[in-house]
């Protein structure tokens, strides 16, 4: 869980991260290498002093030329002694044993064809004196290099029982590699990651901007183009895209416009019939024709809304749903109609009004005709305010209920048959309520009768 | 100018309407000249003493909304539009071309004669125009009242959506801002508009709308009762 929650969701991140942890694997065997080339100079470079002092202590050694060893200046050189002993034990080293010092003075010896039958090395702590030049500046006042330096024996065994003891110092330098691979990993991450966050925020904002315009697309069925730019394959995406949603607009803003025209045209036979009736004798009979031409006028309304439906032109604000409720109850009442709206608080939600005030006029025209009665009320609950329209009816069985939702189905027991629609009602109600990105429930009612409930989110 | 039968101009290309409904207006007491174009209307109307125009938005050739502004620009003689659209923008667009009135396709003629009396009867009590409710807010003490969506808006920008009653009552208000209306004023002014949704007591719905706008509805001060007299807003009301 820790590592999805690190890995990063982003197609750039997950790009850089990849780039940056192959970067440091590389690093790291850089490294590694660099630091065994390292440790074999560092080790060379302790070694070599003490090969050579072994070679011309050998070279100079007394018991093959004594008298040129004196007679050159007079007095035997200090430092050759001090450097190097002739002993015919084998020395005991103390301190810490170095056998790969002794391997590599082995191999050195032999590569200068010199053949010894033991090397031992051990290394301590004993401080060694300071060396010339460093005795030279401390007397013009530096200060000291203050470092420790230890003491590296090498004995070596160049004949049966007779032993060759020198010594030398080691570890004036301390190793520095940890700061130099953080600053070289450092620089490295600069020179290559920067690039490519660059190259990432050039191919993530067209990419984001494509997510949001087809977010918005979906949402409101209306979007700004994407400006095409960035890479070449996010620039053809880009187009592509633009040029599909270029193409839906045309389409819907086609259906918009045959919409528009269908319901022009049926509008005005409609109108010309409904002039016409005033021209019937029979009361009855010309209430009866407006009637029904009223009817077809408000399914057709229902059909050109349904087919609208999620291209409102209406912005949402924000409503007191409470006296919204209270407003179309009041228009049913003063139509006569047998409707009750219980009190309520104030319960403000984002809404379209219009689009709303017609959802719940079809729920309380389905609740009259179907239910005798409808009882509205309005509760605002933690996140939503729910708009319950309860009726007397019969209710539905339960297995219809989905079925109620979808266009052109009626409820077979209607009572009223001449006013029950098209079938139209709730499938519009459901799709004003998707458009609102709420809800509409359908339940039957412990006491009878079905409660149709708009919930939105407050 | 106006005679006993008024002369009405009928202007709408469909011959199944046109027909019809001008028989319909002169069996009712109208005066009537049908003509199919805005070009024919153009020429009746210079050619005629015309009380009212009847136009139809949709035309092929010039459009209803153009020769609406033509009239308006020209003359002061009432328009009601007729349209077969039911979206609100073509409404409202209407109402500022200066349209007195508009009637959705299908309409109850009888509902078209209504409007024509009403729009006659403010036309002889004096001749103000009151031009477009429709379209416009109004503001006072701190609400507004949209009438294109037929809802109050509060101080904190929260709708309060009214029923019809309740917003002919607050629109004939907010139009006459500080004038005391009678009962029968009311009536008259509401019922205009909506023929029969206003069957209850005016009274009534003043209460309701008390309770929506006023501060304490048991005291209010927005909409006073006048003894005697009647009703009247007392705020300022700015047209926006």
């Amino acid at each position: 869980m820790t590592i999805r929650r690190l890995w990063p969701q982003s197609l750039v991140g997950q790009v850089i991260l990849l780039v940056a942890l192959a970067l440091f694997v590389a690093q790291a065997i850089n490294f590694g290498l660099l630091l065994r080339e390292r440790n074999r100079l560092t080790l060379t470079g302790q070694t070599a002093p003490l090969a050579y002092r072994v070679v011309t202590a050998l070279d100079q050694r007394a018991d093959r030329t004594p008298e040129r060893a004196t007679a050159r200046d007079g007095r035997p050189d200090r430092r050759q002694t001090r450097a190097a002993r002739f002993l015919s034990t084998q020395p005991t080293l103390g301190g810490k044993p170095r056998p790969d010092v002794a391997d590599r003075a082995r191999d050195m010896l032999a590569d200068m064809g010199l053949t010894v039958r033991q090397v031992i090395a051990a290394e301590d702590s004993r401080v060694m004196p300071l060396r010339r030049w460093e005795r030279l500046r401390l007397r013009q006042g530096e200060a000291p290099d203050d470092r420790r330096v230890g003491r590296l024996q090498l004995a070596v065994e160049y004949d049966a029982g007779r032993w060759l003891l020198v010594e030398g110092r080691i570890g004036n330098r301390p190793p520095r590699f940890g700061g130099w691979l953080a600053g070289q990993t450092l620089i490295l991450y600069i020179i290559v990651l920067a690039p490519l966050l660059w190259i990432g925020r050039r191919l993530a904002r067209p990419l984001r901007q494509l997510t949001a315009s087809a977010q918005q697309f979906a949402r409101t069925g209306a979007a700004d183009p994407v400006d095409e730019r960035g890479p070449g394959d996010v620039r053809d995406l880009t187009m592509a895209f633009n040029a599909m949603r270029a193409r839906i607009i045309a389409m819907l803003d086609e259906k918009d416009r045959m919409l528009g025209a269908i319901g022009h045209d049926l509008r005005t036979p409609l109108a010309s019939l409904r002039v016409r009736t005033e021209s019937v004798e029979d009361d009855a009979e010309r209430a009866r024709m407006s009637d029904t031409i009223e009817e077809m006028n408000r399914m057709l309304e229902d059909i050109l809304s349904l087919a609208r439906a999620g291209r409102s032109a209406e912005s949402p604000q924000k409503v007191d749903l409470s006296a919204l409720a209270d407003a179309v109850v009041e228009d049913f009442i003063e139509l006569g109609s047998p409707v009750t709206l219980a009190d309520s608080a104030r319960a403000v939600a984002l809404v379209r009004p219009q689009q709303i005030r017609r959802a719940l006029r079809n729920l309380i025209e389905n609740a009259i005709v179907y239910g005798d009665r409808a009882h509205v009320s309005v509760a605002h609950e933690p996140g939503q305010v729910r708009i319950t329209v309860a009726d007397e009816g019969p209710g539905i069985a339960q297995d219809r209920m989905a079925e109620m939702l979808e266009p052109f189905t009626r409820l077979e027991g209607s009572r009223n048959r001449e006013t029950g629609g098209a079938g139209l009602g709730l499938a519009l109600v459901r799709a004003i309520m998707t458009e609102h990105h709420g809800e509409l429930r359908l339940a039957n009612r412990a006491e009878g009768g079905l409660e149709a409930s708009l919930v939105l989110p407050a | 100018m106006m005679s006993d039968r008024p002369h009405l101009l009928l202007v709408d290309d469909e011959r199944s309407i046109r027909e019809p409904l001008a028989q319909y207006l002169s069996r009712n007491g109208f005066r009537v000249t049908a003509v199919d174009s805005a070009a024919e209307a153009r020429v009746r109307l210079n050619a005629n003493a015309i009380d009212l125009v009847i136009l139809d938005i949709m035309m092929p050739g010039e459009d209803g909304l153009s020769l609406c502004r033509h009239i308006r620009e020209t003359s002061e003689i009432p328009v009601i539009l007729l349209t077969a659209k039911s979206e609100e923008t073509d409404r409202i667009v209407g109402l500022e071309m200066g349209a007195d009135d508009y009637v959705l396709k299908p309409f109850s003629p009888r509902e078209l004669v209504a409007r024509i009396k009403v729009i006659f009867r403010r036309v002889a009590s004096g001749g103000q125009r009151v031009t477009a409710p429709d379209g416009a807010t109004y503001a006072f003490a701190g609400w507004l009242l949209k009438s294109q969506e037929r809802t109050l808006v509060d101080s904190e920008g929260v709708s309060l959506p009214l029923s019809t009653a309740e917003y002919n009552l607050m629109l004939a208000f907010a139009t006459r801002p500080n004038q005391v209306l009678s009962r029968d004023q009311l009536l008259d002014i509401t019922q205009g508009r909506e023929a029969n949704a206003f069957d209850r007591a005016i009274d009534n719905q003043i209460s309701r709308l008390r309770k929506k706008i006023e501060p304490d509805p048991k005291n209010p001060t927005l909409i006073k009762t006048v003894w005697g007299g009647g009703y009247t807003l007392s705020a300022e009301v700015r047209k926006l």
